[in-house]
Order: C-alpha cells, then sequence, then structure tokens
C-alpha cells in the first residue's frame, strides 16, 4: 500500500510516499521503520483514513495512510 | 453573510500569508449580524526566533515558515472542533484560517474569530479552538534559518 510522508519524515525518506505491504498498522510501523532511517527514534503518529489510529488497527490495503511527524500549526 | 453551521466543512488553508486587508473584510461582512454584540480574533505571526532554542550552537534567526499540511485531514479534523465550539458557547459564527507555503517572520499564519452575542462566548472559543488547531491539525512548520539551515517546529 502507498504511504503518505509529511514534513520532517519526507525529508528523511527524500519522498512524498512510501510503498509497503502489511495488515495492520503496527506492521506498517515496521516496515516503514526499517525502509526511512531514523524514523524509528522519532515521534510521530500514523493516520489510516485521515484520522490517528491505535498499533492493533487491521489494514485490508485499500485505506489512506499517512506518516505525521509533530504537529507545528499556529 | 456568514451564518456558518458547525457542520459546514471547508477548506482552511490560504496560500501565503494571510493579509491583514482580509482579516478587515472578515470583521466587515458581519455588519449585517445585528445579533452580534462582539468579536474575538486571534491572530498568529511568525516570529524571528533564534534558530536552536536555549543551549542551540546557532546565533542565527528564523526568518520564515514554510507550512505544508495533510490538508484532507486537517479540514476533516477541523469539523469536530468546530462542533465542540458550537456545543460549548453561544457563538453565531466562527471561521478559522491557516497558511501554507512560506511565511516570513512578521507575517500572519493563523486567524481564529468568532462571533457572539455577548464577548465571553466569542473569547472562550477563540481560545479553544486556537488550542485545539494547534494540537490536533497535522500542520507542519519548516523554520527557515538565517544562515540557511532549517529545523523543524513541534508544537508538543
Amino acid at each position: 500500500m502507498e504511504v503518505k510522508l509529511f514534513g520532517m519524515i519526507a525529508e528523511k525518506a527524500g519522498a512524498e510516499t512510501i510503498a509497503v505491504a502489511a495488515g495492520t498498522v503496527r506492521e506498517l510501523r515496521q516496515a516503514a521503520e526499517a525502509r526511512i532511517d531514523g524514523l524509528a527514534a522519532m515521534s510521530y503518529a500514523i493516520a489510516v483514513d485521515r484520522r490517528i489510529a491505535d498499533d492493533a488497527l487491521k489494514l485490508d490495503g485499500n485505506e489512506e495512510v499517512a506518516l505525521l511527524p509533530p504537529f507545528a500549526g499556529g | 453573510m456568514s451564518t456558518d453551521k458547525p457542520h459546514k466543512k471547508r477548506d482552511i488553508f490560504i496560500d501565503g500569508p494571510i493579509d491583514p486587508a482580509f482579516v478587515a473584510e472578515s470583521i466587515a461582512k458581519h455588519a449585517t449580524r445585528t445579533d452580534i454584540g462582539g468579536h474575538e480574533i486571534f491572530l498568529g505571526q511568525v516570529r524571528a526566533d533564534m534558530a536552536g532554542g536555549t543551549g542551540g550552537g546557532s546565533s542565527a534567526r528564523t526568518t520564515a515558515i514554510d507550512y505544508t499540511a495533510y490538508r484532507d485531514m486537517a479540514n476533516e479534523q477541523m469539523t469536530p472542533i468546530r462542533e465542540e465550539a458550537f456545543a460549548r458557547w453561544p457563538i453565531t459564527c466562527l471561521h478559522v484560517y491557516h497558511s501554507q507555503g512560506v511565511i516570513k517572520a512578521g507575517e500572519l499564519c493563523f486567524f481564529v474569530f468568532a462571533s457572539a452575542a455577548h464577548r465571553q462566548a466569542a473569547r472562550e472559543a477563540v481560545a479553544y479552538v486556537t488550542d485545539e488547531v494547534k494540537k490536533r491539525l497535522p500542520i507542519f512548520g519548516k523554520e527557515i534559518i538565517a544562515d540557511g539551515g532549517h529545523q523543524w517546529k513541534s508544537n508538543t
């Protein structure tokens, strides 16, 4: 599945998206951390269909998924 | 005319800085709403902080913030914040705008505007919405530093 990247995470990855295979948010996290240097040490959230998701959430591959670094609005 | 309903979905993002004239026009649009007795406004302005914070090696200042956002999610997350504000306070309308792109120090990047019959409701709603937007909307800020570097802003 395609994963959208933002801010510092997009900068670290050198890309706006990455493609990973994952059946849960936890697997997505592990796959992304294996792909993007420094991600494991960062504070970030995972959004599934535009909501912050828990690690246990199952994925069927059709969701809109994104990795979100710390928010900085305002 | 501004007759915002809490469920109304809209795009809060403006490309570039928020023009003070836009703020003035927004106020002027409410002249026909004679049930309003007070407006409350918060305006966020980009500050020329010293880069690196305390103990940072750099003596250069932030010259701008390059804002990006997960725009669809941010606009969706705005809906419950708006509903919470209308549920908690008797406000007549609420407007929120945030910049995208490079905003230089001294320029406006964030505009929260509530109107109500009485000042207390408008004040409290603006304070709440300002805080919740900063906490809950996926907006990201790259601070551009005078020495040519950059660092990532974080509200947490």
